[in-house]
Formats: structure tokens, C-alpha cells, sequence
């Protein structure tokens, strides 16, 4: 019964790492580095609870959440590719930024609450027949849609990635800006596009915590899974097959963390459970010998000028 | 390779060859004001006029001698974590995780305390202040290790370290150091021989605030004046050629850890044993994050960062009473200070730009290539 629920919430809380670290390895394939992802893993949770509560639907919040994610993209990608700014430092400010303007509009909007306000989360969908298989059924054929989405959003992403025009087209501008750049297509359109498209899914994956799983909205609740997210797309070698592998390691880390911490089983204080994805990032980190970094990741790309 | 992907570009050419002290000075406070626009038109949101607010917020801020002397106190840290980003950044490095170095030097400090409350003054207050630096100095330094040993990536495994830090120390005020009525997660009151002593009695306004200046002048002499900060700045400026001058990097890499996490370990001595007396789980948990945006306001340079985090300081002194007094909320700090530093980069895009046309002038009147 544990290693069900177990499997079945590591499933589940693997779903926004996967669509954070989906995007995080298009727009470094490209060559930027989407520092801001952590900011709007929070806004979008923010946006995605705001759009569920006052318009009632969870589809309408998921949009929301995405149109905060681009927004928050075009000012990074604004700055970072056009004005060629620094990546690191643009990136810490506008999650310090989203860190206030959350919880900022909540209170615009909502006042302050006795309790906490909520929705009614997505609902599990069983697929029927595979479901009812002992132990694997529940845990990955009793999933709400976004999970079912993330998990096949993975493979498509490779095929797009390595297999595509347009994917080459993203891998050649962070290998080798200066040959796309020759070959008549503009570099900085493409890492802005890529910018917009991987802070979209960033917002989708933050909703999910607010209204994809708990059903309401704390501005804590983010605390650095979208730094795990960032982390999942370099572990992965750059590669999302490579991060859905990873998240599902982390997904299993943060179920153990819940499933230990509800189940009142108290091998180890409750702290280090919580420290265990953190740790698992550095270990990981520490572990991988050979990476294959885009050439020109970081950098702004500046034409030669005659 | 490496270098040019922290290097080549104008927000390190705006901070480490600044074009002299008034433009800097010019840049910095158009961005604070151009912030301080930006938040106050987040308060029409709610229905308070930005001018009453930030009037009250000055007011409240200089109001006394009191309030004044809070400024200085709440700068301290603040300075502390400023310098801690400032002194890695000149190395071309990232010490994101000065909050985690800022909590395990409280911790380690209080600890000090509560363990030896027996021992004087004079030589209990080095003794936690030595602890506090060594403790953020070994967790800072051991980014610095899996960068040199690993080749890590310094700005992952700091964040990283941080939350790893968060949970250590609640480890810590929930059980072995917890209170003796074990009430609530933080510790005893420390002995008032560890307190560090007030330097305007009735105030916060404590001495450790001179250590704090005492450490940014030890950051500049680190730094301009000692082969250790050559080699840093080297490293910053150039990695492959820092390389062939025959620098050895790795221990480059550990050294600036070190000393970065040191200067926020000893903020967590400061907060500890000159302002709060005691941990309370989670306390101040922006300090690093504030850090990082003095640190790009004040260039990189420890004067800039002392004078950028008096300004914060004065903004935290003005800014807590007035979401203590209004129904302004507290988040409206960070947004304040998100949009200063936004501000910043953008004026480092303005002045690049601005040098770029300067030097084109100068080189067309002159008839030589720039």
C-alpha cells in the first residue's frame, strides 16, 4: 500500500519538473539560460490560483498561469538577449521582483483572508482497464490530465529537438550562433522565442502546485523547485529525455519526504527529508563527469560589426 | 572561453571599470528613484497615494534618533551580505547562497553563546564571531571546493547549499538548541556577556556595525592590495589568460568562497548577538537576496555596497513602520527592491551605450579607430 501511494505521488510531483525542465533545456539549447524560472514557478502559481478562483475554472487558471510566465519572459528575454544584459543578475532580480508581486496582488485582490482561500484542484482521470494493474496501474494511470501532458510532452519535445527543422535550428543558435546567423536567421528572435515558450511552461508547472494539487496559494510554496527544474535540464545532459529521467528521481525523493513526514514513521528528523531534493541536485551535480553544454551558453550574442 | 561567459558584456564592464565615482553616483540614484516610481504606482493598487506613503516612509525613517540609529543597524548585515557577493563577483563567481553562510554563522554564534555563557565579555564575543565566520566561511568554501575539485557549477550548488542550510538550522532550534520551555522553534535568550555592546544606549545602534565597515575595508585591501586579490581580479577579468600567467584557479575558486562565506557568517553573528539575542526560525530571510541587489547597486565596490546598504537599511527602517502603520503590506519591500535592481541593469545598458557613442565621437574627431 505504501510503495503504491508512494509511486503514485512521485509520479504526481514529478509533473512540474518535467514541464519546468522541458523548457529549461529548449531555451539553453538556444544559449540562454532562463534564470528567472524560480520567480515565475511562483507567479505562475500565483496567476493560475487567481484565475481558478475568480473565474471558477481550472482551465481559464492554467492560461493565466501561462500568460504570467510569458510575461515575465518577454521582460527577461528583453533584456537578456536584446539588451544583452547579464543572465545570472537580471534573473535574481526578477525573482526577488515576482517574490513581492505575488503575494502583493493577492492581498489587492483578496484582502486578508481568516483562512486560506481555495479551489477544487484537478481530479485524477483513470484510464480504464490499465489502471486496475496491480501497484503500476494507480500510480501511473490514475493522474490528473497535467500529469498525463507533462509525461508525453517529454518524448514529443525530443522528437522536436532532434528530429525537426525547427529543432535544429534551436541547437545550431546555442552551438554556433554566427552559422545561423549566416544562414539569414536572426538569433536573437529565436532565444526570445524560446525565452516566451519555456517561461510558459515555467508558469503551467507553478500552477501546478497552487491548482493542480493543493488547491490554493502560499507564497512559500515554490521554495526552490524551480532551481530543481533548472538543475534537472543541465543533469540531463541537455537532453529532455535526460531530465524526465531525472525528475522522476526527484519526484520519488519529494513523495518519500511527504509520504514519511504524513505516515508519522520518524526514522530521521523531518528536516532532512526536506534537504533531501537539495542534497540529491548537489550530489548530482558533483556526479556527472562529461557534460555537453551548448557552446555559447550565457553569453549575448553580438553581430561583428564592420 | 569561460571568462568572456561572465565578462564580455556591460554589466561587469560597469562594474568593475566604473566611468567615474559621479556617473556611478548619478546612475545608482536615478535607478532608486526610477524604483521607487515603479512600487509607488503598485500602491495605487491599493488605494494609497505613493507621495503619502513614501513621505511617511522618510519621516518615519529619520524621525528620531532612534529610528536613525536603526538604520545603521539594519545596515550592518546587510553591508555583511553585500560584500559577500560583491568580493565572489570580482572573481567572475557566484555565491548565491550567502543566506544559508547568513544562518549557519547565526546559528553556530548562538550556539557559542548558550555553550560557554560562563566565559567574559572580551573573550566570549571574538569567540562567536571567529565561530560564525568559520562556520559560513566552510559552507561558502565548500561550494568553492566542488567548483575547483568538480567542476560544479558554483551558482547551482550554492542556491542548493542554502535550502540544505534552511533546514539545518531548523534542525537546530527545533531540538538541540531549542528554548527550555520548548515552546515555540528558536532558542534562549543568550547571556548578556555575549550581547555585542550598543554604541547609542537606548538604541540598536550596536558596534558590530563597525566591524561590518571594518570588514568592507579588509575587502578592499584583500582585494586591491594583496597578490591573493590580484590573482581574484585576474580570474575575473580573464580565466584562460589568468591561466597561462601561471595562476592556479582551483585554489582561486576555494579562497574566494572561503572569505565571501565568511563575511556573511559573520552577519549572522551581528543579527545574533548585537540585534535579536537569540534564533527564531526563518528570521530575516531576505538578507541574501538583499545582498546580491547592494552588491549591483554599489558596483561591486565595498564603498559602493556600505553606502548602498545604508540606503536599504533607511528603506527597511521607513518601510517596516509603514506597513506597521498602514495597511501597506510587507511585500511591497522586495518589490521595491526588484525594481531598483532591474533599474540598475538597465542603466548599465544606458551607460554602455553611452560609452560605446562617446568613444565613436571621440575617434571620429580624432581620426583613429577606437
Amino acid at each position: 500500500m505504501i510503495l503504491e501511494g508512494l509511486l503514485a505521488r512521485a509520479v504526481q510531483m514529478s509533473t512540474p519538473l518535467l514541464l519546468g525542465a522541458l523548457g529549461e533545456v529548449m531555451v539553453e539549447r538556444t544559449g540562454v539560460m532562463n534564470m528567472a524560472i524560480e520567480g515565475i514557478f511562483l507567479l505562475g502559481a500565483w496567476a493560475g490560483f487567481t484565475g481558478a478562483y475568480i473565474t471558477g475554472s481550472l482551465s481559464a487558471g492554467f492560461l493565466c498561469a501561462m500568460a504570467a510566465g510569458v510575461v515575465v519572459g518577454v521582460l527577461y528575454g528583453w533584456i537578456t538577449v536584446f539588451l544583452k544584459q547579464h543572465q545570472i543578475v537580471t534573473g535574481v532580480a526578477l525573482n526577488i521582483l515576482a517574490a513581492g508581486i505575488g503575494i502583493f496582488f493577492y492581498r489587492v485582490l483578496f484582502g486578508v483572508p481568516l483562512l486560506p482561500l481555495t479551489v477544487e484542484p484537478l481530479r485524477p482521470l483513470a484510464v480504464p482497464f490499465l489502471s486496475a494493474i496491480p501497484v503500476l496501474g494507480p500510480a501511473l494511470f490514475r493522474q490528473n490530465i497535467l500529469t498525463y501532458l507533462a509525461w508525453g510532452a517529454m518524448p514529443l519535445g525530443w522528437w522536436v529537438l532532434f528530429r525537426t527543422r525547427a529543432g535544429l535550428v534551436l541547437r545550431s543558435t546555442g552551438a554556433n550562433p554566427e552559422a545561423v546567423d549566416a544562414a539569414g536567421i536572426s538569433v536573437e528572435r529565436v532565444r526570445f522565442g524560446a525565452v516566451l515558450a519555456a517561461s510558459a511552461l515555467s508558469g503551467l508547472a507553478g500552477a501546478f502546485y497552487s491548482i493542480g494539487y493543493l488547491g490554493l496559494f502560499s507564497n512559500d510554496m515554490i521554495g526552490g523547485r524551480g532551481w530543481i527544474a533548472f538543475a534537472l535540464c543541465f543533469l540531463g545532459n541537455w537532453n529532455p529525455l535526460g531530465a524526465l529521467l531525472g525528475a522522476v528521481v526527484f519526484g520519488i525523493a519529494d513523495a518519500a519526504a511527504i509520504t514519511l513526514q504524513t505516515s508519522g514513521i520518524r526514522m530521521v528528523p523531518n528536516e532532512f527529508l526536506i534537504a533531501l531534493p537539495y542534497v540529491l541536485t548537489i550530489a548530482a551535480t558533483l556526479a556527472r563527469k562529461r557534460f555537453n553544454v551548448p557552446a555559447s551558453l550565457g553569453t549575448a550574442y553580438t553581430k561583428e560589426e564592420k | 572561453m569561460t571568462a568572456e561567459k561572465h565578462g564580455g558584456n556591460s554589466l561587469s564592464e560597469s562594474l568593475t571599470d566604473p566611468d567615474g565615482i559621479l556617473s556611478s553616483l548619478f546612475f545608482s540614484s536615478l535607478s532608486v528613484f526610477l524604483g521607487l516610481a515603479s512600487a509607488g504606482v503598485l500602491m495605487l493598487f491599493l488605494g494609497h497615494s505613493p507621495a503619502a506613503v513614501y513621505r511617511d516612509l522618510f519621516s518615519f525613517a529619520f524621525r528620531d534618533v532612534y529610528n536613525i540609529a536603526d538604520i545603521f543597524a539594519k545596515a550592518a548585515p546587510l553591508i555583511l551580505t553585500g560584500l559577500a557577493f560583491a568580493f565572489a563577483f570580482r572573481a567572475g563567481l557566484f555565491n548565491i547562497g550567502a543566506q544559508g553562510q547568513f544562518y549557519l554563522g547565526a546559528v553556530t554564534s548562538a550556539a557559542c553563546a548558550l555553550s560557554f555563557p560562563f566565559l567574559p565579555s572580551w573573550l566570549l564575543l571574538p569567540l562567536c564571531a571567529a565561530a560564525s565566520m568559520a562556520a559560513g566561511g566552510l559552507w561558502g568554501g565548500m561550494t568553492g571546493y566542488f567548483k575547483a575539485r568538480f567542476n560544479a557549477n558554483e551558482f547551482l550548488v550554492s542556491m542548493m547549499s542554502t535550502y540544505v542550510a534552511v533546514a539545518i538550522m531548523d534542525f537546530l532550534v527545533r531540538s538541540p538548541l531549542r528554548e527550555a520551555k520548548g515552546e515555540y522553534p528558536q532558542t534562549d535568550v543568550l547571556a548578556e556577556a555575549s550581547w555585542i555592546p550598543s554604541f547609542l544606549s537606548g538604541t540598536r545602534f550596536h558596534w558590530g556595525f563597525f566591524l561590518a565597515l571594518a570588514a568592507a575595508g579588509a575587502a578592499w585591501v584583500l582585494l586591491w592590495k594583496t597578490t591573493l586579490g590580484f590573482r581574484m581580479r585576474a580570474v575575473g577579468k580573464n580565466r584562460s589568460a589568468a591561466r597561462f600567467a601561471g595562476i592556479r584557479e582551483k585554489n582561486v575558486f576555494v579562497s574566494v568562497f572561503l572569505v565571501s562565506g565568511a563575511f556573511a557568517g559573520l552577519a549572522g553573528f551581528l543579527e545574533v548577538n548585537g540585534v535579536q539575542h537569540m534564533v527564531v526560525q526563518g528570521f530575516n530571510p531576505l538578507l541574501g537576496a538583499e545582498g546580491i541587489g547592494i552588491a549591483v547597486l554599489g558596483g561591486a565596490h565595498p564603498l559602493g555596497v556600505v553606502l548602498s546598504a545604508l540606503l536599504f537599511g533607511a528603506l527597511k527602517v521607513g518601510g517596516l513602520l509603514v506597513t506597521q502603520t498602514s495597511s501597506v503590506p510587507s511585500s511591497i519591500i522586495a518589490i521595491l527592491e526588484g525594481f531598483v535592481m532591474l533599474y540598475v541593469i538597465l542603466s548599465f545598458y544606458l551607460r554602455h551605450r553611452l560609452r560605446r557613442a562617446c568613444a565613436r565621437r571621440r575617434a571620429a574627431a580624432g581620426g583613429e579607430a577606437p
